[in-house]
């Protein structure tokens, strides 16, 4: 709807995506030696979600599909140490030599952050969702007449 | 083999649940090939001393395991399942028409039916039993209620769960019970135990076995699971799994036979249910209807039987279960065929079919006369017997046992001998009935059956042989009786040809004498009136507490946070409290107050938001202050992404805030004061009462060598605790889910709302 009125909001979107993304995917990869880690790197891709809807970019959509990877990947990782007698949820540490990065060491941790995020996005997905923010990129504003009807249900008081 | 016949139905389910709906009714011939299976593995062991077991660990730590245990009277038992299970797989073939619906649905829930009914009679765990036993009550409810269209079979199908499944309820706590009293889960390891834990379970035992076995005043469900196409009464509601409660009662009898309150009360079920059943069974006029109670009746009798507890009337019980579920399940077959090709089962409006379906005629006649007690039937020696078994009883007791047993035999042959007149003989209005013609699938189980109950009499030492080994694994002084052919001009046989006599004249009068129609079923209209009850209550409730006002809610949730806060008071420790680390804290504590109390005051929406959002940033700058960079991180982005989501939330709603009502101005003030008192004061207690040293130092210990990062927090998120993590995942989870639903129902509802107003 600010888009309507604001095209340098939606460039200003526009712009900030990528370096977002690449926010996002340095605090997942990060966090397990500094601050950040999964729930941090989802949200931030749940904050250029939101500013996109906003913006009137993209709609919001794939809640399920983000929800079902995410959960599915936290399931796996949890679950397959079971397969070789291991506990639940045991951790896996690897390190390999990378020529650029040096000797980078990850584990099946990164795996399970990796889930977190999806199921973060999903969430924030949703929730747009629930707040039918869909609408707001199709029709801009939405009439007054809806604007009294969910007034008076809301607030109740 | 026990496994490999079980993982046969279980894959069997699968493949018919998935062909059904191509191949139509024939689906039933492959669900009859596990039963048949296991019938025939079954029939070999029948007298085979040796027994089978399998056991599969399940909970060892809880001695919770899947154990079953083939003996003599599992196989009779399973043979009896698996058995007239393959019959009625045939016969239903024939009962249903070409192009019924749903018949994979149908066959898969009757094979699984079977499996649990299996399984039942195998377990050798009372756990194992429980989990099959619940598994029948859930298939019989799918199976009462197959046509899920009709509110009548919906209605009897869930009276059947409820009844069921809340004698399951007890059957677990009396299982509990007994396993604390006798030591043992296993059923092959029975001792006789005593005491009042003894007592409870004995208790607990016996309602759970009356409401699966359809005892007074748990019947009330049997009648209604008539509903049920005409196949599955014949194998579940007749033959096998109203047989459950009876067969608990038998194999775990040895164990309550000392305590005083298992024969009285077994007595009391079993002697009330069959003179109460045999009257149902006289009075109404659908033909399914009268066998319906008649089974109750003679689920009373064996009941009562085995409550008497002596060998001889075990082996007298057992003998008639057998006896009982080759009768009866041919006459359940008989009267769907005529509901099928005469069109109806009511006995008023059916006459003379006796020309018109002679084959059926002859299946009717005999295995009624079967249940009646007439040679040369298999129903004749096991009558006998359990006339033989109550003469042993001595005075009062005799009289008012064996007077009811003897008495309830008596109406057992007028209400067959009324079904049967009403049905096949030729009455004056209704002259020979036109039929549909005979089909093949339905008759043959019939005869089948029919001949059994004859063949069973003939090679009477061979069953009498099955019977014994069976019975005595329960009741090992048991090996000593047998059933006869011809008992001689004994005390018991002079009492059944008078039983016989009696019950002929009666029935002939009551048959000529037409009732207009059958009784109202009370106890079942008081049991679905209950059931309502509940569900009105508790929308009555949810209406009331549910009111959906979101200020009221919060208030609520505030109001509980004030009073769950009273007891920390007492515990602050003024001594441990200071006002701060660094003085960066108090100016920071100074912007969370002025920004809070700012938000209250704004009268624009989204500067509220915004507002609200400089809260969060504040709070994180406390955590900054306190060293705690990933707390921050993760607070400025959870502000960033709410303050955000108002914005496209608030979208929505009108820029400014509603004036609100005086009352609810100062009650809000007031609300909101002491909530935060109460925050703050179970805080400050909190801070004076900890226990042992912060786990810091061991954490940040194993996060460098088990986790093999540097960042404690995440490796705690991930690998030392990572279960709470993904009990937090599941949580994100439902709540999306949760989110998605309702969004998904007011679209629909949108929707509607559209089409609505094209169409006016």
């Amino acid at each position: 709807m600010i888009s309507h009125t604001s095209p340098i909001v939606a460039l200003a979107v526009r712009a900030v995506t990528p370096v977002a993304l690449v926010v996002a995917a340095y605090v997942l990869f990060t966090g397990h030696n500094a601050p950040g880690g999964g729930f941090a790197a989802g949200l931030m891709l749940g904050a250029i979600i939101v500013l996109r809807t906003i913006a009137g970019i993209s709609r919001p959509r794939g809640a399920p599909t983000w929800l079902a990877v995410g959960g599915g990947i936290v399931g796996a990782v949890a679950i397959a140490p079971l397969l070789w007698g291991e506990p639940l949820l045991d951790q896996v540490v690897v390190s390999w030599d990378v020529p650029v990065l040096g000797t980078v060491k990850t584990g099946s941790a990164l795996l399970f952050d990796l889930g977190v995020v999806a199921v973060v996005v999903g969430l924030v997905i949703a929730l747009l969702d629930g707040l039918d923010a869909g609408s707001l990129v199709d029709r801009g504003r939405p009439d007054d007449g809806a604007r009294e009807r969910s007034d008076r249900k809301v607030t109740g008081s | 083999m026990i496994w490999f016949l079980l993982a046969l139905h279980a894959a069997v389910v699968v493949i018919v649940a998935s062909i059904g709906a191509h191949v139509g009714r024939r689906v039933l011939w492959l669900a009859a090939i596990p039963m048949a299976a296991t019938a025939l593995w079954s029939i070999t062991r029948l007298t085979s001393s040796s027994t089978v077991t399998a056991t599969l660990d399940w909970v060892p730590g809880l001695g919770v395991n899947l154990e079953f245990r083939v003996d003599a009277m599992g196989s009779l038992l399973s043979v009896l399942v698996s058995g007239i299970g393959a019959l009625v797989c045939v016969y239903a073939v024939g009962y249903f028409s070409a192009g019924a619906a749903n018949m994979g649905r149908f066959a898969a829930t009757l094979l699984a039916f079977s499996a649990a009914m299996v399984g039942l009679v195998w377990a050798d765990s009372v756990w194992t039993l429980f989990i099959f036993w619940e598994l029948t009550s859930i298939t019989s409810f799918l199976l009462v209620g197959f046509k899920h269209t009709d509110p009548v079979a919906r209605t009897a199908a869930r009276r059947a769960l409820v009844i069921t499944a809340g004698g399951g309820l007890s059957l677990l706590a009396g299982f509990v019970f007994f396993v604390d009293a006798a030591g043992t889960a296993r059923l092959s390891e029975i001792t006789p135990i005593t005491g009042s834990t003894a007592t409870a379970a004995a208790i607990l035992i016996l309602v759970a076995a009356a409401t699966k076995s359809a005892q007074f005043p748990f019947h009330v469900w049997l009648p209604g699971a008539m509903a049920a196409p005409t196949p599955v009464s014949a194998y579940l509601h007749s033959a096998t799994m109203v047989k459950a409660g009876v067969i608990l009662v038998a194999v775990i009898a040895p164990a309550f036979q000392d305590t005083g309150v298992w024969k009285p009360l077994g007595l009391a079920f079993g002697l009330t249910t069959m003179v109460w059943g045999a009257v149902g069974a006289l009075r109404h006029v659908d033909a399914k209807l009268i066998l319906a109670w008649g089974t109750v009746s003679q689920l009373g009798l064996l009941i009562a039987l085995l409550a008497i507890g002596t060998p001889k009337a075990t082996f007298a019980a057992i003998s008639i279960l057998v006896a009982h579920a080759v009768f009866k399940a041919a006459l359940f077959m008989v009267v769907g065929e005529v509901d099928v090709r005469a069109g109806t089962r009511n006995i008023n409006d059916l006459s003379g079919l006796r020309r018109s379906m002679p084959v059926t005629f002859v299946v009717a006649v005999v295995s009624g006369a079967s249940m009646a007690g007439v040679p040369p039937l298999l129903g004749f020696p096991a009558k006998e017997s359990a006339i033989e078994a109550t003469l042993g009883l001595d005075g009062t007791e005799f009289l008012l046992v064996g007077g009811l047993i003897i008495a309830g035999s008596a109406l057992t042959v007028a209400y067959t001998v009324r079904l049967l007149v009403g049905m096949f003989a030729s009455s004056a209005p209704m002259i020979d009935r036109e039929v549909a013609p005979r089909r093949l699938a339905m008759t043959s189980p019939e005869m089948i059956l029919a001949g059994a109950s004859f063949v069973g009499f003939v090679a009477l030492g061979w069953v009498s042989d099955v019977v014994r080994s069976a019975v005595v694994t329960v009741a090992p002084k048991a090996e000593v009786y047998s059933l006869l052919r011809w008992p001689g001009l004994t005390d018991a046989f002079l009492i059944s040809v008078g039983v016989v006599a009696v019950g002929v004249v009666f029935g002939a009068l009551l048959a000529r004498r037409r009732a207009v129609s059958g009784p109202v079923a009370r106890g079942a209209a008081n049991v679905d009136w209950s059931i309502d009850g509940v569900g009105r209550l508790a929308r009555q409730v949810a209406a009331r507490v549910q009111h959906g006002s979101l200020p009221l809610y919060l208030a609520t949730m505030l109001l509980v946070v004030c009073v769950a806060a009273v007891p920390f008071v007492g515990a602050i420790d003024t001594a441990t409290l200071y006002w701060w680390d660094n003085r960066a804290e108090a100016v920071l504590v100074l912007m969370i107050v002025a920004t809070s109390v700012a938000a209250t005051t704004v009268s624009s929406r989204l500067g509220a938001a915004l507002v609200l959002g400089g809260v969060g940033f504040s709070v994180a700058g406390l955590f900054v202050a306190h060293g705690a960079p990933d707390l921050v991180l993760t607070q400025l982005l959870v502000e960033t992404v709410i303050v955000v989501g108002f914005v496209v939330g608030l979208g929505r709603l009108a820029t400014r805030f509603p004036t609100p009502t005086r009352l609810w101005f100062v009650g809000r003030i007031v609300l909101s004061a002491a909530a935060a008192a109460a925050v703050g004061l179970a805080l400050a207690g909190g801070a004076g009462s900890q226990v042992g040293e912060a786990p810091i130092r061991d954490l940040a210990e194993t996060a460098q060598t088990d986790g093999g990062g540097k960042n404690v927090v995440n490796v705690v998120l991930t690998d030392t605790r990572a279960l709470d993590t993904l009990g937090e995942v599941i949580v994100l989870m439902v709540v999306s889910v949760g989110i998605l639903t309702l969004s998904m129902r007011r679209r629909r509802d949108q929707g509607r709302d559209g089409t609505e107003r094209v169409a006016s």
